[in-house]
């Protein structure tokens, strides 16, 4: 909310600065987004144009004798054409500074111009807010009158954030009062009496029909007279960044701005029998409002409507047809209350939101429907207009709830004491009544401008604003034992630290993708997820989808590397199950490698990747064995990939990224990728020692002739089951196809250590072990020792 | 031929061989020729066998003799030729300023870095970290909070929406609910996590972005004692001179809240042109509070008897100003340069 300072400073003491007066503001819970100060103007002073004649030897310029008050008149030519006699205008007199320029003396076809006559644009306001040409002024302001000091015109305007909760502060009066009581100095609030109180006369009559409408404060004023605002009003409401209208208009905006209450006038001529419904607004009910913007209704809109159509969309816009015009001459207020929430969702439905509705969807307080009313009276009074008496509509005005709290819970919530005269000094600044029951309890009564203190907090926090949060202390609180364990999070931490350890670099990426992602599985000749989980309302088309996999980002930020490179990535991926969208936390792990000069049945980088993931298995689990069978999986290589178990359970799959899905993501190198969930992950189970024997171990190398399609896995398996207990390794390290082999056969080079506990084994010993362990695997098999 | 015979001509090869050899591996190979297994001392231990057994003792012990004198022999020209191998490897010198060759190395995210830190922080003050779905139904993410329907602070939480009461969280304060909902107090937990908003996407701003929440509920437990822990969490993060400051403000599900400050790292609180804090000397961090007793009554905690106080800071906004980095988009793109300068 814009606040010229100079607003602000005709209800409250405050300091010079505009950067203290930021400053107490935050600490009242209103931070100051941006200060904009005004440029440094001087010199400008108001004339009255006493004569106004042809310039001599121009025709497009006028002259005029100006009247500043002392001193001689000043003579003054311009070329501006919206300027008469007897105006009271804007003058820079000569040496005066202006945003452009400094007017200095000189000649004007031969005539010397004592000054200038000025625009508001030259006042640093918006010129398509203001009259074309010179600026003018209301006839009761003095020749000589400094413009600037006058209308504040060098004050700053502060942009106040103001919280949800605190309509009432959405206004100048409430802000001010704030300032006063932090400052502990009065609110010099304006007079608040309605004029027309007791004056009788017409009135206008509501019927509420709806539970909506809390409360509804009607009024007329007649022998209304339109025109343009005085000059201090359109200055103020400008600097807002209100645009001026006319008169009455600016009044409904300036007690807006002012008091917060929204307020709207109708012409009452355009209203039969004065009578005004507050109704919800029929299906199909079409609504032309101020603005010009035309809008087809649903029940979920309330209207304000006269006999005949609506005239008012409650909380947010008048209707044209009975709009305030310039041949107005009765005119009857509205200064209503509205629910919040039926305001808000109006609002968003119809995609039309106005400086009304944004106070009124915060819920304001009934109270002040009367308050704004009485401001609005006095202005239109001021201005000529014969105001009549009010009259109130809807359920009476409730008495705000008392709320009992207990001194000691200052203490409590705040961590510092604070005895009963200073609470009540503080709250009484804001406009609370404070009575002290028995056992230290305090009744607190809310202003009727405040709806947002309910209970005991909400009055601890006005306590602690006034006496400022920087009574704060720090303190380290000893908290106590709790059964509440960090295991998921740990293991994340964990999984992260062994990939870093392992040399993957960790990689954050978007959850959420678009349709390009399931384009490309589909141009791979892939089948993209049944059901992805879907975003009802994404920013863009780009943002739809939640991922179903770490896969796609992972194979996308390595392909954009040229040159090899490893990642991992911890985050949530998510999928439907019964309808039902689900997530689960996966690690992924990749990388990107120049593809070996090798045969086609052996791929090293591939190993590589298994021993990664073995030994991150290892760190996570505990466990230092891991079975893998050879599997497919989506998106890895159908002839390249693994799946590891772990008691007979698959816990990671591992793999070849498949090579469809690398041409269509353009990733240039082959990509290595291991993942796994997370929480399938057993968890960890310390290892126990066992005392390695002290006696020397020995090992056999054989060259072992089998089936080409006969996993390593199994010979290994087989040998060690049969070399029995003092087989302590057995490793695969070699292996060869080709012409050395029969067909249909491969050789596979295994060393076997073996070692006794208890002595040196002996090498009769161990060929004994060899021999039955070849046996064996010669009758599993049909293994032969390779010549 | 004579047992001495043989051990002098022996000996006079030996000392030929040791005489031309150099360097320890030759000296190696002596020992092997002239002690080995399969040496020519074992040849002439095995000639003994041909002796009349009377001057067999005799001549095994010459054989040792001369045996222990080669090995002493061998072992002083060992030591010299290592000497003089050490002394020669002294005389090196190599370029040191070359460049490393690095190690296959691989790092932490630097916005998980700090979220690391954070968490490991109040781990050491008894927090425990949780972490929960980032697809929460309404009511832990703004019923259960105080923020019913139709409540104007649903309009902060402008969120993705999967079903008409499921959405991607747009704070990770849902995890506050289950967390009290399992457990009676003491209750002290940090919850890292991602969350969601519908934000216009800027220099500043993200629609997906993590955040850090911490709560703590006991008897006893006030604001001041929140000001002390985020002051040293400050400290961790930011640098040890770090200072606090609380401003009010409003959150439904706190009462009293504040938005909580911390000293400009980079101007160090004097403000001025700071491009970091604008001239404030502060940085924001983001929202905090004395949790409301509603809150608490939705999880059957008695506020009259149980406090306790929450905060919820992004993570990214930590990192950005931990690490002077310009965009908070730059967390999510992974360019190899700002990962490999952050690592």
């Amino acid at each position: 909310m814009r606040v010229p300072l100079g607003w602000l400073r005709d209800y409250v003491e405050l300091p010079a600065d505009p950067g203290a007066v930021a400053q107490m503001l935050a600490l009242l819970g209103f931070p100051v987004a941006s200060i904009e100060t005004r440029p440094i103007i001087t010199g400008v002073i108001a004339g009255r144009i006493a004569e106004l004649g042809k310039h001599p030897n121009a025709d497009r310029l006028q002259v005029g004798r100006i009247d500043v008050g002392d001193g001689a008149p000043l003579t003054i030519a311009t070329a501006a054409t919206n300027v008469a006699a007897g105006q009271t205008i804007a003058v820079a007199t000569i040496g005066a500074r202006l945003p452009q320029l400094t007017i200095e003396r000189r000649k004007m076809r031969g005539l010397e111009s004592e000054g200038m006559m000025i625009s508001a644009e030259e006042l640093a306001l918006p010129a398509e807010w203001f009259e074309d040409g010179i600026m003018q002024f209301e006839e009761s302001l003095r020749p000589g009158t400094d413009v600037v000091e006058c209308f504040r015109l060098g004050e700053a305007v502060l942009d106040v954030e103001v919280t949800s909760n605190r309509v009432d502060a959405m206004s100048v009066i409430g802000l001010a009062r704030e300032l006063a009581a932090y400052q502990n100095v009065a609110l010099r609030a304006p007079d608040l009496s309605n004029p027309g109180d007791g004056a009788g006369g017409p009135k206008a009559e509501v019927t509420i029909e709806s539970p909506d409408c809390r409360r509804f404060v009607s009024q007329i004023f007649t022998s209304v007279k339109s025109g343009p605002s005085p000059a201090w009003m359109r200055i103020r409401l400008a600097l807002a960044g209100q645009r001026p209208i006319n008169r009455l208009v600016d009044i409904s905006n300036y007690v807006m701005l002012e008091t917060a209450q929204p307020l709207h006038f109708y012409d009452a001529a355009k209203i039969p029998n004065h009578h005004l419904i507050v109704r919800d607004a029929r299906a199909g009910e079409r609504f032309v409002a101020l603005d010009g913007s035309e809008h087809e209704l649903t029940p979920q809109a309330l209207v304000i409507a006269s006999e005949t159509s609506a005239e008012c969309l409650a909380g947010l816009m008048g209707a044209r047809s009975s709009e305030v015009t310039g041949a107005t001459r009765e005119l009857i207020l509205e200064s209503a209350n509205f629910s919040g929430p039926r305001i808000r969702r109006t609002a968003g439905q119809l995609g039309f939101r106005t400086e009304a509705s944004s106070r009124h969807e915060k819920s304001l307080a009934p109270a002040l429907t009367a308050v704004g009313a009485a401001r609005a009276a006095q202005l239109l009074a001021q201005s000529g207009a014969t105001p009549h008496e009010p009259a109130a509509f809807g359920p009476p005005l409730s008495a705000p709830e008392p709320i009992d709290f207990k001194i000691s819970d200052v203490k409590r919530l705040l961590g510092y004491e604070l005895d009963l005269q200073a609470i009540t000094e503080r709250l009484d600044g804001l406009g609370f009544k404070v009575e002290p029951q028995a056992d230290s309890v305090l009744r607190v009564v809310s202003p009727a401008w405040r709806t947002d203190v309910t209970c005991s907090a909400d009055v601890i926090e006005e306590i602690a604003r006034m006496a400022g949060y920087d009574r704060i202390s720090s303190e380290i609180p000893a908290v106590r034992a709790h059964d509440i364990a960090s295991g998921d999070y740990r293991r994340e931490r964990k999984a992260a630290a062994t990939l870093a350890a392992l040399g993957y670099r960790e990689i954050v990426t978007y959850s959420l993708h678009g349709a390009h992602v399931y384009e490309k599985i589909r141009r791979a000749g892939l089948e993209p997820p049944v059901r992805p989980v879907e975003v009802q309302n994404p920013l863009s088309e780009d943002q739809r989808y939640l991922r179903h996999s770490l896969g796609p980002a992972m194979v996308t930020h390595l392909a954009r590397a040229n040159a090899p490179a490893r990642a991992f990535e911890i985050g949530h991926i998510f999928y439907t199950e019964d309808r039902q969208p689900l997530e689960t936390s996966m690690a992924f792990f990749a990388f990107s490698a120049e593809p070996h000069d090798e045969p086609e049945w052996r791929d090293s980088h591939f190993l590589r990747a298994k021993g990664d993931c073995e030994a991150f298995l290892r760190a996570m689990t505990g466990e230092s064995h891991f079975e893998t069978a050879a599997d497919e999986r989506e998106g890895f290589h159908p002839g390249k990939t693994g799946v590891v178990l772990m008691g007979g359970r698959e816990i990671a799959v591992v793999g070849q990224v498949d090579p469809r899905l690398l041409r269509t993501f353009e990733a240039p190198l082959p990509i290595y990728a291991c993942r796994m969930i997370l929480s399938t992950l057993p968890p960890y189970d310390v290892p126990q020692f066992k005392p390695p024997s002290k006696f020397p171990s020995t090992y056999r190398d054989l060259a072992l002739v089998c089936d080409i399609d006969l996993p390593a896995q199994r010979l290994e398996n087989a040998l060690r089951s049969a070399a029995g207990s003092w087989c302590t390794a057995v490793a695969a390290f070699d292996e060869y196809r080709g012409a050395q082999v029969p067909a249909g056969k491969k050789s596979i080079a295994i060393r076997l250590t073996l070692q006794k506990p208890d002595s040196t084994i002996t090498d009769a010993e161990a060929d004994a072990v060899i021999e039955k362990a070849v046996a064996a695997l010669s009758s599993q098999f049909g293994v032969t020792l390779r010549a | 031929m004579h047992v001495d015979e043989h051990l002098e001509q022996l000996r006079a090869r030996f000392e030929d061989a040791l005489k031309n050899s150099a360097g320890a591996s030759s000296l190696d190979a002596v020992r092997v020729a002239f002690l080995g297994r399969s040496g020519e001392v074992t040849a002439l231990r095995r000639s003994i066998g041909k002796l009349p057994p009377a001057e067999r003792p005799a001549a095994g012990q010459r054989i040792n003799e001369a045996v222990e004198k080669m090995e002493r022999a061998l072992n002083d020209a060992q030591a010299s030729a290592q000497a003089l191998a050490v002394g020669a490897s002294l005389s090196q010198r190599i370029d040191v300023t070359f460049p490393s060759i690095p190690p296959q190395q691989g790092s932490i995210h630097p916005m998980k870095r700090v979220m690391h830190d954070v968490c490991a922080y109040f781990e050491r003050h008894g927090f425990a970290v949780v972490v929960g779905p980032e697809i929460e139904p309404d009511y832990y993410n703004f019923d259960a909070l105080n923020i019913p329907p139709d409540h104007p602070a649903r309009e902060g939480f402008d969120s993705f929406f999967l079903t008409p009461n499921l959405l991607l969280r747009p704070h990770t304060s849902p995890m506050q609910i289950r967390t009290m909902q399992q457990h009676r107090p003491p209750v002290a937990v940090v919850v890292p996590g991602t969350c969601y908003r519908r934000d216009a996407v800027d220099a500043r701003h993200l629609y997906q972005f993590n955040q850090c929440e911490g709560l703590l509920v006991d008897e006893g437990v006030h604001m001041g004692h929140l000001k002390g822990m985020l002051t040293g969490m400050c400290r961790e993060i930011f640098g040890s001179e770090q200072q606090v400051r609380f401003r009010p403000s409003y959150f439904p599900f706190t009462e009293p809240s504040a938005e909580v400050d911390t000293t400009c790292p980079l101007c160090r609180g004097a403000g001025g042109e700071c491009r970091m804090c604008g001239g404030s000397g502060w940085i924001e961090l983001g929202g905090a509070g004395m949790v409301h007793p509603n809150v608490l009554r939705n999880v059957d905690y008695d506020p009259e008897i149980y406090s306790g106080w929450a905060f919820g800071f992004g993570v990214e906004r930590m990192a950005l100003v931990r690490y002077d980095v310009d965009d908070i988009r730059r967390f999510f793109e992974n360019d190899d340069a700002f990962l490999e300068q952050l690592a």
